[in-house]
């Protein structure tokens, strides 16, 4: 369908500071995402999200988390908290639209005092923080990592394994792999900063937004609060499934080339026919005839969930995967194999939807996939990422001179040791 | 009226959305909108089959609920009452701040005023199955010929163009496919532990709101429209990190850390049990001065001193054992005092919060004024989870334009008909009798 040209640009002409940490990179990607032109500036020595592994071959000046969290940014390696740097400051300030800071409370604290001053200069500047816990309240000073985040969030609480005999637990609580504290941050930043934008387009005003981590993962446990605050019950965690008041029936079941379905059925008509339909497809026909069918395909009961269930292991078994998948699917079942990330780099359908940047990384000599988009326009992807992430201090002179930084000057910050 | 007297002042101002959303990821998307103050009128149809499942899903609110009260009449479980679409407490909690109408898009004349309301919105958002709109006569292609600056948003589960277009999903069958809910939990022979809710009905909602905040943007800015193809599997893959990426480079096939940190030198890193029942902490040392420290607070014990755990990379390779003997000693442990104390020696660790300790205990929460009372014209007011940031000048508030918690079914159908869309009282009427509206 041709439509009106992706929001990969919305954001053209919008000049974003980045200063900070893994608490704001994946925020300042998905604002580059949309054309802001993101400026990370950097210590001495590189972003703390640089040191943070998995690695490239091993080696520790290639970071593949840091390649996947910052695609389409500058870097200027600058020293941030030198005080002879505060007028380049300002020079940047006054240009640019969005301030990003992120971090440990004790840092964001001691620049964003100078972003409040620099903030006067260009009261349409926006400056956003992202905080382990915001600016204010008892717990801001606490400590804080991904893992504690999910646990103090209220999403450990919810994953994890059924619990064994007499509902005790033997397993703990899981924080689901990997970094979800910071993406649910990280998008409800990119969400504040962009309604930002809109008012700015209203008033021309700028504004300060204090993000907190804590709260953004509290808001996202689904019917965990609404259950104790209206029914004051408290969910369970189980195996691949929903945390419920109660243990539901246990549902993984394995298909003949040993992968993990999620299949399950319900008690409506619709599904007792596309599941007829497909026993009858894999040579379980025989299972239909029965009386314990007959009475239990649309029971809502326990054992009739039990018994279905059974049904569905013995057929999934039978067959591998990707093919239970597509019968169950062509007959309106929503079951789905229990993919790894990478088994969808290969998968038709995503290629054909552009769901994958492909961005070359000279210092490997090669071009790497990654899942870069959410969304098309039929067409082409809404956030467009075409650029690997900087190297330390890559673009340094370029931001100097959009700054507008002569060379005189440039070679003065040097002289200082500043860049 | 804002604190100081000042107006609130509502960054989308101005902006009206059609919201024929239902379930949970549509309708996170347009909560979002209202709460920065868009006019998001949400269309329902009142027939049994079509109510939106979230109307008649637990939990309820209480029987005992009753407009002038609500939560300060007390929490109680209830099945609900039957045939009662108005009581739905996780339906209350993801549809605040919008206005509620009913519409029948089955008849011609409810299509014909589905039209009427798009001439002049910013505009609409649909997650029904993918060719529905498109059977209707209702898809992008028709309605931006009423009106070339909407945006049109629609969220499916693996997105409408593609190889799998008439594929059906809910979040977690997203999740299992994007790779999320393999990632999740012990390593094998473990299966998979997965996500404890639908993952993927929050967080593409929160990429909805992201795509249409840019879409008004630059509908502002140059009164260009868009259509908006949101896949909640993509969004998922968006979130499988470093995964896909290792793969390449390494052909190492992903596995599950547990609670573990496989990509930094920290350790112990997990959750710990502690004094109660299913009671546990969250613990993530960084440093070997911070693994000192941890020891000194649980009182030195001799294991802890054994060389096998006397560095970050040696206590790596002893995971195992090393989580088995600091769990014997968290246990004997009051959860939220070791947490305090180790937080005073500057050491990660948090408590793992269920539902209770976060809406009565969580002092951060309550200072921060997350939970926002909120009335429903039925059930009363009761406490509505809050935006997690602080915005100085264009505030979000959950309770958006209505000041209400979500809308009765057909709530609004009067002031949205007649006073947004010029209806007349006997226009409206009549439109009632022939089950249009």
């Amino acid at each position: 369908m041709k439509t009106q040209s992706s929001l990969g640009s919305s954001l053209n002409q919008t000049v974003l500071l980045e200063i900070g940490n893994e608490l704001g990179d994946y925020a300042g990607m998905l604002l580059a995402g949309f054309g802001a032109d993101v400026i990370k500036l950097e210590p001495r020595g590189g972003s703390q999200s640089r040191r943070v592994g998995p690695f490239a071959d091993g080696n520790p000046e290639r970071s593949i988390f840091f390649w996947r969290y910052n695609l389409n940014k500058k870097s200027a390696g600058l020293d941030l908290d030198e005080p002879a740097a505060r007028p380049l400051f300002a020079r940047m300030a006054a240009r640019a639209d969005i301030a990003l800071l992120s971090g440990e409370i004790e840092t964001v604290e001691r620049r964003l005092e100078l972003w409040r001053e620099l903030a006067e200069q260009n009261p349409s500047l926006i400056v956003c923080t992202i905080t382990p816990f915001g600016l204010s309240g008892p717990y801001r000073r606490l400590k804080s990592t991904d893992l504690t985040q999910m646990a103090m969030g209220g999403i450990m609480a919810v994953c994890g394994y059924d619990p064994g005999a007499n509902l005790q637990y033997d397993t703990p609580p899981i924080a689901p792999a990997m970094w979800h504290a910071y993406h649910i941050a990280g998008e409800y930043a990119a969400i504040a900063i962009l309604a930002a934008a809109n008012f700015r387009d209203l008033s021309g005003e700028g504004q300060f937004i204090d993000v907190s981590v804590h709260e953004a993962v509290n808001t996202c446990t689904e019917i965990a609060l609404p259950t104790y605050i209206y029914n004051g019950q408290v969910v369970l965690r189980q195996t691949a499934r929903h945390a419920f008041p109660h243990i539901t029936q246990f549902r993984l079941s394995k298909s003949r080339d040993d992968v993990y379905m999620l299949a399950s059925l319900s008690p409506f008509e619709r599904e007792a026919r596309a599941f007829a339909e497909l026993a009858d497809q894999v040579g379980m026909e025989h299972v239909l005839k029965t009386p314990e069918y007959k009475q239990l395909e649309k029971e809502d009961s326990r054992a009739a969930y039990t018994y279905r269930n059974d049904l569905i292991e013995q057929l999934v078994a039978r067959l591998p995967a990707q093919e239970v998948f597509e019968r169950a699917q062509a007959l309106g079942l929503a079951w789905s194999p229990i993919r790894r990330p990478e088994d969808n780099l290969a998968d038709p359908h995503f290629n054909a939807r552009h769901s994958f940047a492909r961005i070359h990384h000279p210092e490997i000599g090669r071009d790497l996939l990654y899942p870069g988009t959410v969304a098309g326009d039929g067409e082409q992807p809404h956030m467009s990422y075409t650029r690997r992430a900087p190297g330390l201090g890559e673009h340094t002179c370029e931001v100097l001179e959009w700054s507008g930084c002569g060379r005189d000057e440039i070679e003065k910050l040097r002289a200082l040791g500043v860049i | 009226m804002g604190e100081n007297g000042e107006t609130k002042r509502w960054a989308l101002a101005g902006v009206r959305i059609i919201d024929l959303t239902w379930l949970q990821v549509g309708p996170q998307a347009t909560r979002i909108l209202a709460s920065f103050g868009a006019q998001v009128i949400r269309i329902e149809w009142r027939h049994p089959a079509a109510v939106d499942f979230l109307r008649y899903m637990q939990p309820f609110a209480p029987d005992h609920a009753t407009p002038q009260g609500g939560r300060s009449q007390g929490a109680a479980r209830t099945h609900g009452i039957r045939g009662n679409f108005n009581r739905g407490g996780y339906y209350n909690n993801t549809n605040p701040g919008k206005y509620g109408i009913t519409l029948n898009l089955n008849h011609p004349k409810g299509r014909d005023l589905l039209r009427r309301m798009v001439r002049d919105a910013n505009a609409i958002c649909e997650n029904f199955s993918p060719g529905q709109m498109d059977k209707w006569n209702l898809g992008y292609a028709e309605l931006r010929k009423l009106n070339p600056r909407i945006i049109y948003m629609q969220t499916t589960g693996v997105g409408k163009f593609g190889i799998y277009e008439n594929y059906v999903s809910y979040g977690p069958t997203a999740q299992a496919m994007s790779g999320l809910t393999f990632m999740s939990g012990l390593a094998e022979p473990h299966p998979p532990a997965g996500w404890g809710y639908s993952y993927l009905d929050h967080s593409p909602g929160y990429f909805g709101a992201m795509l249409m905040m840019a879409a008004l943007h630059r509908q502002r800015q140059s009164g260009t429209g868009a259509y908006i193809d949101l896949s909640q599997t993509e969004t998922g893959m968006m979130l499988t990190g470093t995964s896909m990426l290792e793969y390449q480079l390494t052909g190492k096939p992903t596995a599950r850390y547990g609670n573990r940190m496989p990509y930094l030198n920290w350790s112990p890193h997990g959750a710990y049990p502690c004094q109660g029942e299913d009671n546990w902490i969250a613990i993530s040392v960084q440093s070997d001065d911070q693994w000192r420290s941890l020891i000194e607070e649980i009182g030195s014990p001799q294991w802890a001193l054994d060389a096998q755990f006397a560095n970050a990379a040696r206590r790596k390779a002893n995971e195992d054992e090393l989580d088995r003997q600091l769990a014997s000693c968290t246990v004997l442990e009051d959860r939220y005092d070791l947490m305090m104390r180790l937080q005073a020696r500057g050491i990660p660790a948090g408590v793992v919060q269920k539902a209770p300790d976060r809406f009565d205990r969580d002092p951060q929460l309550k200072a921060r004024g997350y939970f926002v009372d909120l009335p429903h014209s039925e059930i009363g007011t009761w406490p509505i989870e809050g935006f997690p940031a602080e915005l100085s000048r264009s505030p979000a508030n959950v309770g958006g334009l209505t000041g209400r918690a979500s809308p009765k079914l057909g709530e609004d159908n009067d002031y949205v008909y007649r006073e947004l869309f010029g209806l007349t009282a006997d226009e409206l009427e009549a439109l009632k009798q022939e089950d249009v509206i």
